[in-house]
């Protein structure tokens, strides 16, 4: 998602003159395109988050529409306070990029894995969350964001069950996407984790279990504008929520809440295990247990009637 | 050069006209945050009186109170400088305001940040600073006022280094040095001494001066400095400044004023009056 995300913001930058790209510190062997055409409207902001987003907030106040990089802990954690005080409260068109939603950065290790930074933010005043699902994603997302005379997050992600079908829609508001038709069970997979069910479906025969497969990418919801998904849950009264975050916090969480009382409702989501142990993005979704066989064998239990 | 006595005089009135006025706020409020207040009040005065152009406008000079708990002695001197009503002011920690004990968000022009947790005014001072000097250049300025507390806090460190690294010469820090935080004595707290080499260190154009004294506080702000380094001046103050039992002592950041506070406090700013 990255390159993706590097060539969208690149048109981003193009086209308004007010944006401008701060980092901190991280990008190499990505940025320096960026770097290179835009000068001044490049800043490396150095190794110090908390000023980072105190001076974007400055910088906004003054007129202009930052972006603001960093690795998603780095972006969210440390400086969670100014995002809250002087970006959100002040509601600031402060964008906010995180690479390497979830699992993202396996082996790095626990510290670089960012698995409550949608939980810490959506509770904040003003807040927009975008978390792609897929490469193809991004630029729409980055659009949306634009648009925003408000901040927002864009969760950017690897996933380690890669896979980009093609989907039968999508809401180009909400950017929710609907992949795969199914009468028995709704699964939902938020942000990258849709590719989850989609390797479920490609490689996994999901659909033997009638998943009606949708993908979410923006919080807050607009569930009455993806009335596709709405209806789904009316008709098939189960769902399935696959989450590449903690639970708590969670758009699993925010899920279970906004859809219409179903059945049966489970999520698979993120957990943290004392005795976990590093890997590749997909050696910890498997160690969490978020897996496309996982998957189909929830899908399964939950449509059976 | 010196101040002529007759502006001298003028700053001590308006400041003794602030002071009486904050007081009076915080009586009226039965509110704390008192010896702060009294701290910076010299300072504020000085620069809404004689330094700051245009505040709160458009093309403006633009100040930010990092030490959000001296909102109170923002307010009055808003008031008295004609930059806030006194139907504005008189709603003060009253229920619905928009004047409370810290900065509201986005309520005034004159206010552009609201702050309360320390450690963030100078962040958004130097990105404000850093639009005006390098994204689109102009002739504003920014003055942010900081507490010596304020400056435990790491990222006003980390904005001090972006400030000199990107050299905001239109950046002025001022330190409101009055030697009391929380829980104590910045001494013993959390030593943040030597200030001035501290700053200094840092990047800045350094001044040490008796933040009471408006004879150096003029000559600080108006000093040659280097064009590319941002300014800081450590104003050495007393908390409480000009009630005698509440100089220098911890309990008046905390402290609401009862009726026979009160009374002191107006004999003793009127016969400052007198004496002006």
């Amino acid at each position: 998602m990255r390159i993706d995300f590097t060539q969208a913001v690149h048109q981003a930058l193009a086209e308004d003159p007010a944006s401008l790209f701060i980092t901190g510190d991280l990008g190499y062997n990505a940025l320096e395109n960026l770097a290179a055409t835009y000068g001044t409207r490049f800043l490396n902001a150095g190794v110090a988050e908390q000023n980072m987003i105190g001076v974007a907030a400055g910088i906004a106040l003054a007129g202009h529409r930052p972006w603001v990089y960093s690795i998603a802990p780095f972006a969210v954690f440390r400086c969670l306070e100014q995002i809250r005080n002087d970006v959100c409260l002040h509601q600031l068109p402060v964008r906010l990029v995180g690479n390497g939603g979830g699992y993202t950065y396996g082996i790095m290790g626990s510290t670089h894995h960012a698995l409550e930074d949608l939980g810490v933010l959506k509770g904040l005043p003003n807040m927009e969350l975008f978390f792609p699902g897929t490469n193809d994603q991004v630029a729409a997302a980055v659009r949306l964001m634009r648009e925003l005379a408000g901040p927002s997050y864009l969760r950017l992600a690897i996933s380690g069950f890669a896979a980009s079908n093609a989907p039968l829609s999508e809401n180009p508001r909400t950017l929710t996407r609907h992949y795969a038709r199914g009468t028995q069970v709704t699964v939902i997979g938020v942000g990258h984790a849709v590719q989850i069910a989609l390797t479920a479906l490609n490689l996994h025969g999901l659909a033997e279990a009638g998943a009606d497969v949708f993908g979410v990418a923006r919080f807050p919801f607009d569930l009455e504008s993806d009335q596709a998904l709405l209806e789904s849950v009316r008709r098939t009264r189960s769902v399935l929520v696959l989450d590449e975050h903690y639970l708590a916090g969670s758009i699993a969480e925010s899920l279970k809440h906004a859809l219409p009382t179903v059945d049966r409702f489970e999520s698979i989501t993120a957990s943290y295990q004392p005795t976990q142990r590093f890997g590749t993005p997909a050696f910890m979704l498997r160690q969490a247990g978020l897996t496309p066989e996982a998957v189909k064998a929830a899908a399964l239990r939950l449509g059976a009637r | 050069m010196t101040l002529k006595m007759p502006s001298l005089n003028e700053f001590r009135r308006d400041a003794l006209r602030i002071r009486k006025r904050f007081l009076r706020m915080h009586f009226e409020a039965y509110a704390g945050h008192i010896g702060t207040g009294l701290s910076d009040i010299d300072l504020l005065t000085y620069l809404y009186k004689a330094h700051l152009r245009s505040p709160g406008t458009p093309g403006g000079d633009v100040f930010i109170l990092s030490k959000g708990h001296g909102a109170s002695s923002l307010y009055a001197t808003l008031n008295h400088f004609g930059l806030l009503s006194d139907e504005n002011l008189a709603t003060y920690y009253k229920e619905g305001t928009l004047l409370p004990a810290h900065p509201a968000p986005r309520a005034w022009d004159t206010i552009p940040a609201a702050t309360g947790s320390l450690g963030h005014g100078l962040s958004i001072g130097a990105g404000i600073a850093f639009a005006h000097r390098v994204l689109k250049p102009s002739s504003q300025r920014v003055v942010c006022l900081l507490s010596d507390g304020d400056c435990n806090e790491g990222s006003v460190w980390e904005a001090a280094m972006f400030a000199a690294h990107h050299r905001l010469g239109n950046l002025t820090v001022v330190v409101d040095a009055n030697g009391l935080q929380g829980f104590g004595k910045t001494t013993e707290v959390l030593n943040v001494e030597p200030l001035p080499r501290k700053w200094d260190t840092f990047g800045f154009d350094t001044i040490e001066i008796d933040g009471h004294d408006f004879e150096a506080i003029r000559d600080a702000l108006t000093m040659t400095i280097s064009p590319d380094r941002p300014r800081c001046i450590v104003a050495r103050t007393i908390k409480g400044k000009g009630v005698s039992f509440m100089e220098n002592r911890l309990e008046w950041h905390y402290k609401p004023m009862e009726r026979e506070h009160y009374t002191q406090v107006l004999a003793e700013l009127d016969e400052a009056e007198r004496n002006l």
